[in-house]
């Protein structure tokens, strides 16, 4: 048997384990180990340490898995509060434009009947308009990004 | 996500979708279970990867908020564990990131081992001292081997993830995890054979 049948007969025994051997290469290999104490010893001695691998064991506290179910349970229901919020939110948006949509052709009369009274330039009655017409968008902008750096604070607190 | 982790869509596709549905819905009965399932495989994973009880506590908490927060996320393609193991990972990596000790951590090459791996067993055959014997052996090699050998052994042997689930959580090549694979399994061995464990 030749140094290169050993350096074979080595890496087969890991591949064996690792991702196992076609069957050319199992036969070869069962040939081999029959024949060579030392690669036996060596294929044993992998298997041994494969055994010894899976019997470690750890303990894992009833008290954090408790604790953990509980942080998840809090988590849970802050999420489902904050899904019904934000819910509402959209609801409310929702109806906020429909209703601005329907009433902008009245709004703009009584806009135009303002500036007509207050003899204000065209322009300063129509940004009035335009800025009512956006007030709902620009409410619902400003809560989104409250809400995001309050989540981002309560992420980095959690870390 | 490696593209590799596309390779093993496997036959339990029915069960991982009903899985995905469920963690989209945040059902806080499905989350109770999956912890019941789960807990041992993930702190032992934890526990070798950070190497301190304290910080696997931290950590394991922490993935499963994670997993709740980012349950939308889960699709059903992959195994619940190998996605599992990846939001852990990638806590753990994070932090460590942030503490500028990533590349020590997970370079084969440059990782120094971790020195407080820290012998762990199940109080309840306390009097089974040769196995605790072995348990502190095998935990004491484990400790003193690269951490990046160390979990692909562990997510290989002890959890018995293919080699493609191993190269998603680890999100390296099947190449390089294979070789991991290959040195570690040796290292290990030269290690439980020498004694210096």
């Amino acid at each position: 048997m030749s140094e290169d049948d050993h350096q074979r007969a080595e890496r087969l025994i890991v591949a064996n384990q690792v991702e196992g051997l076609s069957a050319s290469d199992q036969e070869w290999l069962n040939r081999h180990l029959e024949r060579c104490a030392r690669c036996a010893s060596r294929a044993d001695s992998t298997e041994q340490a494969l055994r010894s691998l899976r019997s470690v064991s750890v303990h894992v506290g009833p008290g954090l898995i408790r604790g953990t179910r509980l942080r998840v349970y809090a988590r849970a229901l802050e999420l489902r509060e904050r899904r019904t919020q934000m819910t509402m939110l959209w609801v409310s948006c929702a109806l906020s434009w429909l209703l601005g949509a329907l009433s902008a052709p009245f709004v703009w009369r009584a806009f135009a009947w303002l500036g007509e009274r207050f003899r204000m330039p065209a322009i300063a009655w129509q940004l009035g308009f335009t800025l009512w017409w956006a007030l709902p968008a620009v409410a619902v902008a400003v809560v989104l990004v409250m809400r995001r750096t309050q989540a981002e604070r309560g992420n980095e607190s959690l870390k | 996500m490696n593209s590799t982790a596309y390779l093993f869509v496997n036959s339990m596709e029915p069960e991982t979708q009903a899985l995905a549905r469920g963690l989209r819905r945040r059902d806080p009965d499905l989350l109770d279970r999956l912890i019941e399932q789960y807990h041992y495989r993930l702190f032992r994973y934890l526990l070798y990867l950070t190497g301190s009880r304290e910080a696997a506590e931290d950590f394991f908490q922490e993935t499963w908020v994670r997993v709740i927060d980012r349950g939308h996320q889960y699709n059903g393609k992959f195994k619940f564990e190998t996605w599992l193991f990846t939001i852990a990972r990638n806590l753990v990596t994070d932090f460590q990131r942030r503490k500028k000790s990533l590349n020590a951590l997970f370079d084969p090459d440059k990782g120094e081992p971790m020195p407080q791996l820290e012998a762990a067993h199940s109080p309840s055959p306390a009097d089974l001292a040769a196995a605790h014997e072995e348990s502190d052996r095998v935990a004491g090699a484990l400790s003193r081997l690269s951490a990046a050998y160390r979990e692909v052994l562990l997510l290989r042997f002890q959890e018995e993830l293919s080699l493609e689930e191993i190269a998603a959580v680890v999100a390296a090549p099947l190449s390089t995890v294979k070789s991991r694979l290959y040195r570690g399994l040796s290292e290990l061995r030269e290690m439980l054979e020498r004694g210096t464990a």
